[in-house]
């Protein structure tokens, strides 16, 4: 732990290091917990431990830093939501969690086309990036949309290298499924 | 190597996470085995579809503001970090592409941060369709930051695309002007012999600003270890 900042000083730098990421924190917040105001409720939360906390960090670089409090925020949220018996902000269908856990058998059609992933259209793509479960979802949205590198995501999900590979693995291949599978029924009608 | 070490390697790839010689080798692996080049197509596809079309949620401007007046230097800070914010977005946008997507002013700044600390000779791989609008307009921040880095960038497998002629960004844009705008400023672009044969191209759809190199991997590999240049993924 740090010694504490003079209070105009961690002011400065708080602004100049951390206060900038707001955009990319609350980016990552709707995409874990789907929802605006929950989104907006988590960023300020986070924020707030951010500051709190900012005494201890060193460097320069405070995006996965302050995503990893994000992401901690985000989960907690969650939690706390679903104890205090509020209604879930996924969809039925939407939720994941349940249709597929983790490491669980699937069975893969045996040969998704290129040509029909890449004709997917915006709306799908939310649908089924929305869709997947949290842990790759998370993964896929910090590498696809942040652009954060393995290292960067590894910190903050708090997980091996390794295994951001292969929820990564997981996450896309689980995309490239649904993607074929959705514009596949929308060419048949079904 | 084989088809299970290839399939445990292409994310990386795709991600450009390994290490050259890995990379070199995926690359290999694919050239002789259609099915493990089916499955990089697809994930390829994957990556290009979520990418393109994937929801940028921006901070609502009230949220920015409640946490700016609470965190912020007290002396006026939300007028301080607004008018940076403006600053930022104006070098961006006048800089080129003024019709890129908008992603968020933190990450814009992210950006532009990173690209300030860029060394002096720097090889840039383009090396995915659709990740040249992002990697033009960190190019542009960058030069803004630096002017007097040397830039050379190398378009390798789908990554050609920009350099196509007619080509245009997601928003209807001709990539052509703007790759002419920062061929004016010393940057320069080369192509991937290879990849255009591969692709079946022809070197007459390829736009006079880009030269051609016969194989984009080992350009890069040259500059790196011949000429001292940093190697840039952006």
């Amino acid at each position: 732990m740090g010694r504490p900042l003079p209070e105009q000083q961690k002011r400065k730098r708080f602004e100049r290091l951390v206060l900038p990421h707001s955009g990319t924190a609350y980016n990552l917040a709707i995409w874990l917990v789907r929802n605006e105001a929950q989104a907006e409720e988590a960023v300020q939360e986070a924020y707030l431990r951010a500051f709190q906390y900012f005494d201890a960090f060193r460097g320069e670089n405070a995006r996965p830093w302050l995503l990893r409090i994000v992401r901690n925020t985000c989960y907690t949220l969650i939690a706390r939501n679903r104890e205090l018996g509020e209604p879930d902000v996924f969809d039925e269908g939407d939720h994941g969690e349940e249709t597929v856990a983790p490491g669980a058998v699937v069975s893969f059609p045996a040969n998704p086309e290129t040509a029909a992933i890449e004709s997917a259209d915006r709306e799908l793509v939310q649908r089924c990036v929305g869709a997947l479960p949290a842990e790759f979802r998370e993964v896929v949205i910090l590498r696809e949309l942040q652009e954060c590198s393995y290292k960067e995501i590894s910190a903050i999900a708090e997980i091996p290298i390794g295994t951001v590979m292969s929820r990564l693995a997981r996450g896309r291949r689980l995309l490239e499924v649904a993607l074929d599978r959705h514009v596949e029924r929308k060419e048949t009608g079904t | 190597m084989n088809c299970k070490e290839t399939t445990r390697f292409l994310h990386g790839y795709l991600d450009a996470e390994l290490a050259l010689g890995d990379a070199l080798a995926v690359e290999e692996h694919l050239q002789g085995c259609p099915r493990c080049r089916t499955h990089h197509a697809n994930l390829r596809a994957v990556q290009t579809a979520v990418r393109r079309h994937i929801e940028h949620h921006a901070a609502p401007a009230s949220l920015r503001a409640r946490l700016a007046a609470r965190y912020g230097d007290e002396d006026g800070s939300t007028a301080a970090s607004t008018r940076r914010w403006s600053g930022v977005a104006a070098a961006g946008a006048a800089a080129l592409l003024l019709a890129a997507v908008w992603i968020g002013a933190g990450s814009v700044d992210d950006r532009s941060k990173r690209a300030a600390q860029l060394p002096a000779k720097v090889v840039v791989h383009i090396s995915q369709s659709g990740s040249a609008t992002a990697a033009l307009r960190n190019l542009a921040n960058h030069l803004e930051a630096s002017p007097g880095t040397t830039v050379v960038v190398v378009a390798h497998n789908e990554g050609v695309d920009f350099l196509m002629r007619g080509a245009r960004d997601a928003s209807g844009q001709l990539y052509e002007s703007a790759v002419a705008k920062l061929k004016s400023r010393g940057v320069d672009f080369r192509i991937c012999g290879n990849t255009l044969v591969r692709l079946k191209f022809d070197s007459g759809q390829v736009i006079p600003a880009a030269t051609l190199v016969p194989s984009g991997v080992a350009e890069i590999s040259r500059l790196q270890t011949q000429e001292g240049y940093a190697y840039l993924r952006l």
